[in-house]
């Protein structure tokens, strides 16, 4: 039974695209059969921050217009196999797709695969209600900031109205200096307007953006970091299983004694 | 085909350039093998491919807009929306800058797309924002003929879809190319049933379709499918030649991972042994003298 989760949040540029790809690649580093879709029509990005948008040959749209079948549009992950991409056009706008049609699509997918994860693009027009459409789950994506905290709360009332019951709070780029000095929500603060469950959260961190220009994903990586150990929790929580959150506040001591100690102690 | 043992030759000097263009393969199941047969989009372009087309015709010019599918209703990806088609006219309008003269008198072939006043006055003012004048307006809807009456325009209303679809009967004989001068931005899509000439680059994220050749004077960072009604011996060319993708005929091949260091003026082009490689034009021309490819 596959699981069709929507990673979503009203404001644009909050991360959605960057934790759809973390969490597709952290779930199929774990053996489970993955696919993402980029239901971001007309602006997608997920090839990119994947690294396959040159193995790209057909879209969504392209299946949808009956050009080709739906499994010559999956792209199979390089490195991990069980994990693939439905693209979205580049040429067409979001109205090119209609709700039932991506419910179609959604559908014929999840006999192959235990996760669908749906990257949603920003805004609440007709790009979200295709991305939401065929999702029994959501995961809100938000930053700690209070025009983005305000859009995730209309999209979570949104989604509530559709049915969709099942949703988790991601809070992403927190810096926890800027907490402490009052300077920044904390995740506190966040989940006090929300009041949905936590599922995790992901410190801001210029790892995330160099390995987005690189088109891998920061759980790939050899070197462990912060974002991408929370972005492997969020994959494990997704599972089932009970990880402790992070200690994120800041210590006295550097970055690798942190790192040490929730390696130790969090970790295993 | 006087003499094939050139063209394997010349392609060995040019592996050195460009050796790692890998096939595509697609494949759901198994472990895709590098050397299985590439699928492509072989079937061509098709009726829904069709895009605004500007074109001139004894002193003035024709403004054709892409059929409306009847199912456009349902199933809006199968043909382009009324915001795309606008879009794409304007795109096509500042990309065809020197092709014609200030004040030239545009006759708009609607065909069987709905049209009403506000629609037909956005393309009046698009034309004029181009120093066009729309001055004629065909079509075979009734609704549209009535909305460009009362705007003001002479109308001509056509029963008959045929007489209304010049590129219909096309079906063997290519258009004249289509002659761009315009940077391809993501997103950006050229088809055209012919050769396709574009002066300035194609950023990732662009697409050209063409069913002949495709030259680009600039760099070719996005896709590009020449012969995409399945002749393989049409050709890709570029200053640089760094796509995310070309495709020829039904053969595809994404670009190595570490593009060269530096850049030549180069030619793609499907081998005899059916991959496709990349030659540096002054190398590839000159093989092609000796050899005639075709
Ligand atoms: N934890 C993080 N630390 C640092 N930078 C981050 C983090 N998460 C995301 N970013 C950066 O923020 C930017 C936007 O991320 P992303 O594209 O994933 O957002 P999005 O919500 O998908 O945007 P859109 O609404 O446009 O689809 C990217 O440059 C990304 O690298
Ligand atoms: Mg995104």
């Amino acid at each position: 039974m596959s699981r069709v989760i929507v990673v979503t949040s009203g404001k644009g540029g909050v991360g959605k695209t960057t934790t759809t790809a973390n969490l597709g690649m952290a779930l199929a580093k774990r053996g489970r059969k993955v696919i993402v879709i980029d239901a971001d029509f007309g602006l997608r990005n997920l090839d990119l921050l994947l690294g396959l948008e040159n193995r790209v040959v057909y879209t969504a749209v392209d299946v949808l217009a009956g050009q080709c079948r739906l499994e010559q549009a999956l792209v199979k992950d390089k490195r991990y196999p069980t994990l693939m991409l439905l693209p979205a056009a580049q040429n067409r706008t979001k109205d090119a797709v209609k709700p039932d049609q991506m419910k179609q699509l959604v559908n014929a997918l999840t006999k192959a695969f235990n996760y669908v994860l749906v990257d949603c693009p920003a805004g609440i027009e007709m790009g979200f209600q295709n991305a939401i459409v065929a999702a029994k789950e959501a995961l809100i994506v938000t930053t700690p900031e209070i025009a983005a905290v305000r859009d995730a709360d209309r999209v979570i009332g949104l989604l509530e109205a559709n049915n969709i019951k099942q949703v988790r709070l991601i809070i992403n780029r927190l810096r926890p200096a800027m907490v402490q000095a009052n300077d920044m929500m904390s995740v506190a603060d966040v989940q006090e307007i929300l009041a949905i469950p936590l599922i995790g959260v992901v410190p801001d961190d210029e790892r995330v953006i160099v390995s987005t220009n690189k088109g891998e994903p920061l759980v790939l990586s050899e070197i462990p970091s912060l974002a991408g150990t929370a972005f492997d929790n969020i994959a494990r929580r997704l599972e089932g299983e009970t990880v402790e959150f992070m200690d994120l506040s800041v210590p006295n001591d550097g970055l690798l004694t942190r790192l040490r100690k929730m390696f130790s102690t969090k970790l295993f | 085909m006087t003499s094939d043992t050139s063209v394997p030759a010349s392609a060995s000097t040019i592996s050195d350039v460009a050796p790692e263009i890998a096939p595509i393969v697609l494949d759901l199941e198994g472990n895709a093998s590098t050397e299985a047969t590439p699928e492509a989009p072989a079937e061509g372009l098709q009726e829904r491919d069709l895009q605004v087309r500007l074109k001139s015709e004894g002193g003035k010019l024709l403004l054709m807009l892409p059929p409306e599918m009847e199912t456009e209703a349902e199933n809006p990806a199968s043909s382009l929306t009324w915001s795309e088609v606008l879009q794409q006219l304007k795109q096509r309008l500042n990309a065809g800058e020197r092709l014609w003269l200030a004040d030239t008198s545009v006759h708009l072939i609607a065909r069987d797309r709905l049209l009403d006043g506000r629609q037909l006055q956005a393309i009046a003012d698009a034309l004029t924002d181009a120093q066009l004048r729309l001055t004629r307006v065909y079509t075979s809807r009734r609704q549209t003929a009535v909305a460009a009456a009362t705007t003001g325009y002479s109308v001509e209303q056509q029963s008959s879809i045929a007489q209304l679809n010049p590129s219909g009967e096309s079906a063997q004989a290519m258009e004249e190319p289509l002659y761009l001068q315009t940077t391809l931005r993501s997103g950006g899509d050229v088809r055209h049933d012919g050769t396709v000439i574009i002066l300035g680059d194609l950023n990732p994220g662009s697409s050209v379709v063409a069913t002949g050749d495709i030259l680009i004077w600039g760099r070719l960072r996005g896709t590009a499918h020449a012969g995409a009604k399945g002749n393989a011996q049409c050709l890709i060319m570029a200053l640089q030649m760094e796509p995310n993708q070309i495709r020829i005929a039904d053969f595809v091949a994404r670009a190595p991972e570490n593009p060269p260091a530096q850049h030549y003026p180069e030619v793609a082009y499907v081998a005899p042994q059916g991959t496709i490689r990349i030659a540096r034009a002054l190398e590839f021309s000159r093989a092609q003298a000796v050899g005639d490819r075709k």
